[in-house]
């Protein structure tokens, strides 16, 4: 069996080796400006996709080449798809990178091939940092949360409870941290005891498990407010709190939008920090992609804190989110105004 | 027993070239790996074969590869080690944690590789010593080192422990080639050689295709049944390591869902799940090469990942499919 298993190995290493050699010098070079994209690939939000859509057009529009790869939420993929770029001859990439335990490895790679990297919302200390202003975004939010927990329940409810993310690092410190200064300075006379947290990961089936385990350890709480590093997180609690039939007192408040618009919006999620998460291309494209593009490489801002680019964040009530679009069609309408318009300008109800 | 069963159970599959290149061990998935190659040729141009792109694809393979040959060794033995995938996620977290402590990465490595063996120990206890279904404990330890794996990496999920050196080393190439990929397909070799050659490959396939007749023979079923099961728990540390170099980190998600990976590759390129001592590593490795071309090529020509999921499956279910026609447990 083992001397047919090589010969049969023999057999393709030879047509391997002749082909790679008769082919590997065909290539033809390029010399147009190729953008490259990493999607996060995570299958919890749509709007990870849309990013690359976005990307694809504005690439489209310049007149750049474009090769678009998934992360597939997966760090080993997002480390193969920089070694793929490096392959492309790309001459930018973009990337929105789930799993940011990789960074250091795929900048050491696109670094190496001098290829810049534009980073979404993670920051890195080698990439350009395009993302929200994580702690205004959080402080917002929890101005308008707490002002409906002082309307509703005086300021008094049972529990604050926050749907972190950890892995996010300094982004979830902003975003949910910054929630809860948002809520104390509407309401500062809540006690130490009734905040608690819990771990969501960001996503709303993910974090599941440890929303109910939360609930069980807190049997008697009703006036439940909810912050969180994002809408996924803070909708794990709810609807933990729906299949343990306590959700009449919940009131959540998210961060990103990403489930605040649409038909399908949970009740008991009352607002939202629209970041346009789609449109970040945008913003890319004209502060870092294009000015590369032209030939003038900008310096590199790789701090949230000093980002290269800022996205606008854009506090709503569930109300207010009526009149938002839903993605499809703000990409649509984002596509087609003038070049360097954001989403923010088109479609923030609270400008 | 009727006498159809009998006549069933004795009948002898008559000897015909092209079935034999249909329904070798190895011949059918190599068969399916040029037909990738093929498919890479046309569909994606000469790029597909280049060295860059062989590159990328070995470095993407190279834990896989580590992983299913050490893994082939428990298949073959009968029994399916599930924790291969929190194995290299416990192993990763492990040594990158003693990275960050300060650890020299040539002390860390062995100390990793021991506890995962021990880890892989309590497996064959279980199993071995307890009787326990292998799915089920081998299941007990996923889940399990999973919880260890994230109480290593605390709350933010993730250790960062870029070692330049370690990444050097790991991404060093030869001849065009990723140094650790072309490792692992002489790794690959060497337990091919082992599994058909050496007393111990030869045990194991015994006692995964009968035990009560290899227990007869005279071989300690229970003693070659720790031994694989030890073997793949040290694929997974290996894997484990390899994959913290590679990626300068360790995090929640490393091995998550690579056993499903590696076992769909292994029984694609001929072993079976749940019967022993059918397989062989060259086709196992040739299962994740061919996975790896279909991946490659959805890449390069931007279609979306998910898609290598039904292929996969279809690649599997032809798999299975193959097996029957080939005559199951009688082809063995």
């Amino acid at each position: 069996m083992l001397r047919r298993s090589l010969r049969v190995i023999a057999m393709m290493m030879l047509t391997l080796v002749l082909a790679a050699t008769g082919f590997a010098g065909t290539a033809s070079a390029q010399d147009k400006f190729k953008l490259g994209m990493a999607v996060g690939g995570n299958t919890c939000c749509e709007w990870m996709k849309a990013q690359g859509d976005v990307a694809r057009a504005l690439a489209e529009k310049n007149g750049w080449d474009y090769v678009e790869l998934s992360n597939n939420n997966d760090p080993a993929t997002a480390l193969k798809n920089a070694q793929i770029f490096v392959q492309e001859g790309v001459n930018a990439v973009i990337q929105f990178n789930g799993q940011p335990s990789s960074n250091p490895a795929i900048a050491a790679v696109l670094k190496a091939a001098n290829i810049p990297v534009v980073a979404y919302d993670i920051a890195d200390p080698g990439m350009y940092f395009v993302g929200i202003d994580n702690l205004a975004a959080g402080i917002a939010g929890g101005k308008q949360l707490g002002e409906l927990i002082k309307a509703k329940w005086d300021c008094n409810p049972d529990l604050v409870i926050s749907a972190e993310g950890a892995s996010a690092g300094i982004v979830n410190e902003w975003r949910t941290g910054g929630m809860r200064t948002g809520l104390k300075e509407v309401c500062p006379d809540i006690p130490d005891a009734k905040w608690v947290s819990f771990e969501s990961q960001g996503d709303a089936a993910v974090g599941l498990p440890a929303a109910r385990d939360l609930l069980a350890a807190h049997p008697d709480a009703k006036n439940m407010a909810v912050v969180g590093l994002n809408d996924g997180g803070v909708l794990s609690l709810i609807n933990a709190a729906e299949q343990l039939g306590r959700a009449d007192g919940v009131i959540g408040w998210g961060q990103d939008g990403a489930f605040i618009t649409g038909d399908n919006v949970n009740p008991h999620l009352a607002g939202s920090v629209f970041y346009f998460l789609e449109g970040y291309a945008v913003y890319a494209v004209k502060d870092v992609i294009g000015p590369i593009a032209a030939g003038t490489v900008p310096a590199l801002k790789a701090d949230a804190g000093d980002p290269a680019s800022k996205v606008q964040p854009c506090p709503v009530s569930a109300e207010q989110a009526k009149s938002v679009p839903d993605m499809a069609a703000r990409v649509t309408q984002l596509l087609a105004a003038p070049a360097g318009t954001t989403e923010y300008e088109l479609f923030c109800p609270n400008k | 027993m009727t006498d159809l069963a009998a006549k069933r159970d004795t009948y002898v599959i008559p000897h015909h070239p092209l079935r034999e290149l249909l329904t070798g061990s190895v011949a059918s998935i190599a068969l399916t790996f040029i037909v990738v190659l093929a498919v890479g040729l046309i569909w994606v141009g000469p790029k597909f074969l280049s060295f860059g792109n062989i590159s990328i694809m070995g470095t993407f393979l190279i834990v896989p590869l580590i992983v299913g040959a050490f893994a082939g060794f428990a298949l073959l033995s009968g029994v399916v080690d599930l924790s291969i995938g929190s194995m290299v996620g416990f192993s990763s977290a492990l040594f990158a944690t003693f990275l960050t402590l300060g650890w020299d990465p040539w002390a860390a490595a062995p100390v990793t590789l021991l506890a995962c063996v021990f880890f892989g120990g309590i497996n064959a206890i279980a199993i071995v010593g307890f009787g326990a279904e292998a799915i089920a404990a081998t299941l007990g330890m996923l889940v399990a080192l999973r919880g260890i794996t994230w109480v290593l990496l605390g709350p933010q999920g993730s250790i960062f422990s870029f070692n330049p050196g370690l990444f050097t080393l790991v991404n060093q190439s030869v001849f065009g080639l990723p140094l650790f990929f072309l490792l692992a397909v002489v790794l690959t070799l060497f337990t091919s050689l082992l599994v058909s050659k050496s007393r111990l490959g030869r045990h194991i396939q015994a006692v995964g295709g009968d035990d009560r007749a290899a227990a007869r023979a005279g071989i300690s079923v229970k003693r070659v049944r720790v031994v694989a099961l030890l073997l793949s728990a040290f694929g997974g540390g290996l894997g484990g390591i390899v994959f913290a170099g590679q990626l300068g980190s360790a995090a929640r998600a490393t091995g998550v869902g690579l056993e499903f990976q590696v076992y769909a590759a292994l029984m694609i390129g001929g072993y079976s799940i749940l019967r022993g001592g059918v397989g062989n590593p060259i086709g196992g490795a040739l299962g994740l090469l061919a996975v790896a071309g279909v991946s490659n090529i959805l890449d390069l020509r931007s279609i979306s990942p998910y898609y290598v999921n039904i292929i996969v499956g279809l690649l599997l279910l032809a798999a299975v499919l193959l097996d029957r026609f080939r005559g199951g447990d009688a082809y063995e």
